[in-house]
């Protein structure tokens, strides 16, 4: 079946890793991804911080863009395009004043018959008919945890990962409405079923340092220490990810963490759809393991799947 | 009634407006309604006063009645939960029915939510008018007289249910006391000691349970639960459920043997989980009765074959593997409802954890580690290794006072309660650092700020304003974040212990019996008091009074003077000769009855059945409450309110609608 996936720009330059995991995840899963036309930058963040409407407008485009391509669904893997595109989905539906203002704004938007190159500013208003999904959530509701264990390839053995949800998947709780922000279960129960235990630690809602990264390198290198090593403390092999920004700071800087905290021994950090493609059965190269400033290789086994877990 | 009815015709009617000082006459032009109401057909005399429910304005309305000889008098003023009473024995000392008497509501309905003086004035001219129209039409009604069962049911053997059991029967009537747990003493009997004096809270309740016990017209029923609840004020009947003990509790000697050989363990609920009893167990030493009881859901299997160990060794044979669940039925005038509260769940708050932490316990568990007869014996010792904490950090409103995710309400308890909690624990472990978060501090009783200064100044309690925003474990230590919002400055403490003041709730087990006895609930699921300042240990159900936490939280002298004067109220109760019954009540026209019985599943109160031999609608006059239900419902017009009809409806519409 085909489902429209965002992947947003870093996926496309820095996180490749976390494209191609997860494009070779899904077709394992019997799920195509289709991209829809033409689509741009959610606005990464910047339009939920400010009261501005225009710059809504960019997800707002996104979403119209796959209604009119027939889609009900769209669904992201990176936290922030997820955040972005989520809030805006809910600013329409919910604020009138919002969704007239985008609306207006989005009328001036040309659309280019790929046929004739006939241009026309043709737009049905876009009403909120599309619903946002993270990936996590769509395995767990639409695909479901028994196919998944169902269609294993390799036994990761118990490996012990730490989830790391971060700042954007959660909150605001009523509109992310993704899972109980102080007890979440949905990444823990996603790596119990392609195989790992998911480790219980406190900083798994804490902040990896985001953007301070650029103006406060300092404090970056502190947050990701922090979250690193309660994972560590509590006995994780690795964490795993859902955002680029997330790896960028706790993988990218962990020379930097080395450096400040001499007792911190390094962690592999990895985006969550390379255990899930690695335990369906894809193959290495296509992990994207290289991107990985922290050697992560040693993590995947080849250890073939021996019995179907149930 | 003996008097024959006069025609609507000839009906004299008296209007009293009153301007309840400025209430209504500061935005209704009182003269003006009086004014414009002469005329209407049927009003003989239109008036209005500064004060009708003051004395020389009843003296006005009697004199008024008395002298133009009125048949029904509108009184036009504010609701009629206030003051119909007044004015109706102001009618009666007149000679006139009380049932003549109409209040129309221009204070609440009118002059309070309005501010347009020209608008308000025509909507109390209506008000008026509908009511005259309404009052040519009225009948004299006599109240229905029932008699008194002197009999009260108390559900709930916490010290709410015990005082309120021990006052009624001390005014010389019988009760019937029922506790679900196999001992009365309910949460009391856990708490370690009482702020702000420090008595110790068993010392101090066990004297009342004994009392209880010895009273010659206490009866009471242990392992007992309420049924179903029929009938109504004054004569209620009660089923209840007699849930099996499997011990005779006449037959046991204490002698502990059953004991010594139940292999079963469980964790002992009396000491909050901390510490472990057998299945067949004394929940404590004081507990009454001084039985043994089996816990069939934890024995091994209630048969000689399975196991059988506790029934080999019991000398006296008390043990009896065949008793079955039983129902009694009961006959009570009044009920009392004390059956207390919950904690809130600590899985709700999963920014502490929930319930992970071992050491992160509420503080109904603290009270059983500083109790002298808890788990550790009253050395302060953490749960997940039994070390003596030596930083406990103590947080307060948890679950309570936040409108965003929790419940709104103020537990009321909990600053004295973690006062009291810190303050002991320094006693106890004078070397450790406790320190408490609060929002504020509530001290509002006799004594009670006192205490807390003393907890803060002579024992060095260490209080920050702020709220906790994340607990974790870290090594063996709990990691506490929060905020001081007086310096603005966030705080970090490394704890061996935190104590969570979590916030009171409804009891969730009786939940279902206060649908069935159709008690009214607040929105949080406490039982609902009449009036909250005039009538704050009544139900708006006849018949049916509060007492302890089941109202809300509260502390033990608040929960005690509670439950002593609903004990009174049910005294004034069973004082009474003979009850009166409201006669708005409900009948049926047998001739325009069909049968249909949509009456019967409209009415809330149980009052109606289909008589099958007649084919119509019968009503027990007694249980109707007057609601009108029923009466909105008939599709024949069989059934008509007294004094309520559909022809009084539609002259009272006619009266306002017509310009």
């Amino acid at each position: 079946m085909k489902l429209h996936y965002y992947p947003g720009c870093t996926l496309k330059e820095k996180a490749t890793a976390l494209d191609n995991s997860t494009r070779e995840a899904m077709k394992r899963l019997d799920v195509e991804l289709v991209e829809p036309e033409d689509w741009t930058c959610c606005g990464a963040e910047y339009p939920l911080t400010e009261e501005k409407i225009v710059g809504l407008a960019a997800p707002v485009r996104v979403l119209r863009q796959v209604r009119d391509e027939g889609g009900d669904i769209l669904v992201t893997t990176c936290s922030f395009c997820y955040a972005v595109l989520k809030r805006a989905n809910k600013a329409v539906q919910d604020d009138p004043l919002k969704h007239k203002r985008i609306n207006a704004f989005l009328r001036d938007d040309i659309k280019i018959d790929p046929l004739t190159k006939d241009r026309t500013t043709d737009f049905e208003d876009y009403n909120g008919e599309v619903q946002v999904v993270h990936l996590l959530e769509y395995l767990r509701d639409k695909v479901g945890y028994p196919k998944i264990r169902s269609r294993l390839k390799r036994d990761l053995r118990g490996l012990a990962v730490a989830p790391y949800y971060g700042c954007r998947l959660l909150r605001p709780q009523e509109e992310m409405a993704f899972d109980e922000p102080d007890a979440p279960r949905v990444f823990e129960d996603f790596l119990e079923a392609v195989g790992c235990a998911a480790v219980d630690y406190a900083f798994k809602q804490e902040c990896c340092g985001s953007y301070l990264s650029v103006s406060l390198p300092d404090a970056a290198t502190e947050a990701s220490y922090r979250v690193l090593r309660s994972a560590l403390m509590d006995g994780a092999k690795a964490v795993a990810v859902t955002c680029p920004l997330c790896f960028y700071n706790m993988d990218g800087r962990q020379a930097a963490v080395k450096e400040k905290f001499l007792d911190f021994g390094g962690l592999p950090v990895l985006y969550f759809t390379q255990l899930l493609a690695w335990a369906l059965g894809v193959d290495r190269e296509a992990l994207g393991l290289g991107e990985h400033a922290v050697p992560a290789d040693g993590l995947f086994e080849e250890v073939p799947m021996t019995e179907v877990r149930t | 009634m003996t008097e024959k009815p006069k025609k609507k015709e000839d009906k004299r009617i008296g209007l009293f407006v009153c301007h309840c000082g400025v209430n209504i006459a500061g935005v209704v032009d009182v003269k003006k309604v009086a004014e414009s109401l002469k005329d209407i057909p049927g009003v003989t005399v239109s008036t209005d006063y500064v004060y009708m429910c003051s004395d020389p304005g009843q003296q006005m309305i009697i004199d008024t009645i008395k002298e133009k000889h009125l048949d029904g008098i509108i009184v036009a003023a504010c609701s009629p939960t206030l003051h119909e009473k007044t004015f109706q024995e102001a009618a009666k000392l007149a000679g006139l029915n009380p049932y003549q008497i109409e209040i129309a509501n221009i204070r609440e309905q009118n002059s309070w939510v309005h501010s347009d003086k020209d608008k308000a004035t025509k909507k109390a001219v209506k008000i008026c008018k509908s009511h005259v129209a309404k009052a040519l039409q009225n009948e004299n009604l006599e109240p229905i007289k029932v008699d008194v069962t002197r009999r009260a049911l108390v559900i709930g053997g916490g010290v709410s249910g015990l005082q309120a059991a021990l006052d009624i029967a001390d005014h010389g009537y019988e009760v019937i006391l029922v506790e679900k747990n196999p001992s009365i003493g309910g949460k009391m009997i856990q708490l370690s000691e009482t702020f702000p004096t420090l008595d110790c809270s068993q010392c101090i309740l066990t004297p009342k349970m004994v009392e209880v016990s010895r009273h010659p017209r206490i009866k009471l029923l242990t392992c007992h639960e309420v049924d179903s609840v029929s009938g109504f004020i004054g004569n209620f009947k009660v089923r209840i459920k007699k849930k099996p003990r499997f011990v005779d509790e006449k037959l046991c000697n204490l002698c502990g043997e059953c004991e010594k050989v139940c292999p079963q363990i469980v964790p002992d609920e009396f000491n909050m989980g901390l510490s472990f009893r057998k299945a067949i167990y004394m929940p404590f030493p004081q507990a009454i009765p001084g039985t043994y009881t089996l816990d069939a859901e934890h024995c091994l299997g209630l048969s000689p074959v399975r196991c059988g160990k506790c029934k080999d060794v019991c000398e006296p044979r008390a043990i009896d593997f065949d008793m079955k669940e039983t129902i009694i039925e009961e006959e009570v005038g009044a009920i009392v409802v004390a059956t207390g509260y919950d904690l809130y769940t600590m899985q709700a708050l999963g920014e502490f954890g929930g319930e992970k932490y071992e050491d992160a316990i509420n503080g109904l568990e603290f009270e059983r580690i500083l109790s002298a007869s808890g788990p550790t014996g009253g050395v302060v010792r953490r749960p997940s290794d039994g070390k003596i904490p030596k930083s406990v950090v103590f947080v307060q409103c948890c679950g309570s006072r936040d409108t965003e995710k929790h419940l709104p309400y103020c537990s009321k308890i909990c600053c004295m309660y973690t006062a009291k909690h810190a303050m002991l624990y320094k006693h106890r472990v004078p070397d450790g650092q406790a320190t408490v978060f609060y929002i504020d501090v509530r001290t509002g009783g006799k004594a009670f700020d006192e205490f807390y200064q003393r907890t803060v100044e002579e024992d060095k309690v260490l209080y920050i304003r702020g709220k906790v925003s994340k607990i974790f474990k870290e090594g063996d230590k709990l990691v506490v974040w929060g905020v001081d919002t007086l310096t603005g400055k966030k705080v970090e403490i490394e704890a061996d212990m935190v104590v969570l003041a979590m916030a009171m709730v409804k009891t969730e087990g009786v939940q279902d019996l206060l649908k069935k006895l159709k008690i009214a609930t607040d929105i949080h699921g406490f039982v609902a008091e009449a009036h909250p300042k005039l009538r704050p240990v009544e139900s708006l159900n006849a018949g049916f009074f509060l007492a302890g936490c089941a109202h809300g939280p509260k502390d033990i002298p608040e929960a005690v003077s509670q439950a002593s004067a609903a004990a009174a109220k049910v005294g004034d109760l069973f004082a009474q000769k003979e009850l009166s019954h409201e006669p708005t009540v409900v009948p049926v026209n047998d001739e325009l009855c069909s049968g249909c019985g949509i009456c019967i599943t409209m009415c809330p109160y149980g009052a109606r059945t289909l008589d099958p031999s007649k084919g119509v609608v019968v009503v027990n006059e007694i249980l109707c409450e007057g609601c009108g239900a029923c009466a909105a419902a008939c599709p024949s017009g069989a059934a008509q309110q007294r004094n309520q009809t559909d022809d009084q409806i539609f002259s009272m519409l006619r009266a306002m609608l017509r310009e």
